[in-house]
């Protein structure tokens, strides 16, 4: 089962892999690479340009399964971007486009969007567009410069007294969390309270 | 029986991966038959032996305390990473990716250059732990191994399908290091409406287990401890790891970058924290 899902992550990363390569060399002849800079210099998240066909749907926070096949190409994401100065971003763009896509090997016609990346210039998304087994176009949906970052701040850490915590005593919370050297001892105890009290 | 009757909330522990696991789960009280819990009981003794299975899988494989499991292979430099099991690559390749996305604050090395993959793998079991308990059918519950804290619903079913008062989160306490038998504070887990559900929350610690987090500077660590709460545990355990090596700064990339709350404690016993950890101003 484990065995058969990594086979297919790994069939997936060389997919996109290929992808990745076809785009890079198609957006330097054909004109795509402006779509990518008119986001990257827009800076903006770019949603009126990704009214591309069928699904994609990919969240920055969005890891597990899929940033773990993406390994492959994860580790260019930063050479890729350290390479471009602003305009072209074409290029950490196809190195950056991991392991979202359901393909198979060959290319399957059909919109794919690739992780969200970061990168020293913010966040990076790719998507292509495949259309008869070749890439018609390469979009950055999501493109978040520092300033876009803020969209994704709902909240940053600043100093608070102890006193404005939300507060609680011990008998009436259902659990705790403590650093797990704490835990042999004190949470471990207070969970065993806890357990007693609700049995 | 009473008017208001509280929900069926029950727990078990057990040990797993050097820590105490402890799970509770909340079921609605029937009103048809003369249940007086038991059939609760009975449900969580069996999700309890499902995840405590959970956690032994990971165990074997990936302690270090054991001389046979593979990542004491590892270690010993018998077997290479190129060679092992596709979960070990899975996991590794999971820990390399958090580096790169923490930009280093979060490594699965230690400073001995041993692969030390155990602060990723408690939080895949919690992770995996939770999965078998959906897929057991079991709907609130709340998951606890070694202060990492996973949940799903809410301890007051009832009340939910009733539609009474509105079902209340699972509340966790933070420990505060300082005084340990105390608590810091609470956080609402899975809970505020309106918001993304936070169903994990993972604290981490610079004292005492001086193996357990490195400090990126080589430095003191600026902070004593960290909690993180998160959507899923993996996210919440990884950064709650990586502010404390990192510090300030890793702090600041945490909350810029992810959909997190944070409540951090400095090394001079004050607190940052993010919203969410503030209690609110009508109550």
């Amino acid at each position: 089962m484990r065995a058969r899902a990594a086979a297919a992550a790994a069939l997936a990363s060389f997919g996109i892999l290929a992808i990745g390569w076809q785009a890079g060399a198609q957006s330097i002849e054909a004109s795509k690479v402006t779509g990518v800079t008119n986001s990257a210099t827009n800076g903006n998240a770019g949603t009126a340009s990704s009214g591309s066909t069928t699904s994609s749907g990919s969240s920055a926070s969005n890891t597990s399964a899929a940033g773990a096949s993406s390994s492959g190409t994860g580790g260019s994401g930063t050479t890729g971007s350290g390479g471009t100065s602003g305009s072209s971003t074409s290029s950490s763009g196809s190195t950056s486009s991991g392991s979202q896509a359901s393909t198979s090997s060959g290319l399957k016609n059909g919109s794919f969007t690739g992780t969200a990346e970061e990168t020293r210039y913010g966040i990076v998304q790719v998507q292509v567009v495949v259309s008869g087994g070749k890439i018609t176009d390469v979009q950055t949906p999501q493109l978040t410069g520092d300033d876009m970052r803020s969209d994704m701040i709902n909240s940053e850490a600043a100093p608070i007294l102890r006193s404005e915590v939300l507060q609680a005593q011990s008998a009436n919370v259902d659990t705790v969390s403590g650093a797990t050297y704490t835990s042999e001892g004190y949470v471990a105890s207070l969970q065993a309270a806890l357990n007693a009290a609700h049995a | 029986m009473p008017e208001n009757q509280p929900a069926n909330l029950n727990a078990r522990t057990f040990l797993a991966m050097g820590t105490v696991v402890s799970l509770s789960a909340a079921f609605a009280p029937r009103p048809d038959a003369g249940d007086d819990g038991g059939d609760g009981a009975r449900r969580l003794d069996a999700a309890v032996r499902v995840i405590e299975a959970d956690f032994a899988t990971l165990e074997d494989r990936f302690s270090l305390f054991r001389e046979d499991s593979e990542a004491s292979a590892l270690a010993r430099g018998v077997l290479r990473l190129a060679n092992a099991s596709a979960e070990t690559r899975a996991v590794y390749t999971d820990a390399i990716e958090w580096r790169r996305r923490t930009h280093g604050a979060f490594t699965p090395e230690r400073p001995d250059g041993v692969l030390d993959l155990s602060g990723i793998v408690k939080a895949r079991a919690i992770a995996e732990a939770g999965r078998s308990l959906v897929a057991l059918g079991l709907t609130d519950w709340c998951l606890n191994a070694g202060g990492d804290v996973l949940v799903a619903g809410t301890p007051s079913p009832s009340n939910a399908t009733s539609g009474g008062d509105a079902a209340r989160p699972w509340l966790a306490g933070v420990v505060d290091p300082e005084d340990r038998r105390t608590l810091l504070g609470a956080y609402p887990l899975a809970g505020a409406p309106g918001c993304v559900a936070r169903r994990a929350l993972a604290t981490s610690g610079s004292a005492e287990r001086g193996d357990h987090i490195w400090a990126v500077s080589g430095g003191a660590p600026e902070f004593m401890q960290v909690s993180v709460a998160a959507a899923d545990i993996e996210t919440a355990d990884v950064l709650a790891t990586a502010i404390v090596a990192g510090g300030r700064e890793m702090l600041d990339l945490a909350t810029a970058q992810w959909d997190v709350d944070v409540l951090a404690v400095t090394n001079d016993g004050g607190l940052l924290a993010t919203p969410g950890f503030r209690a609110p101003h009508a109550a």
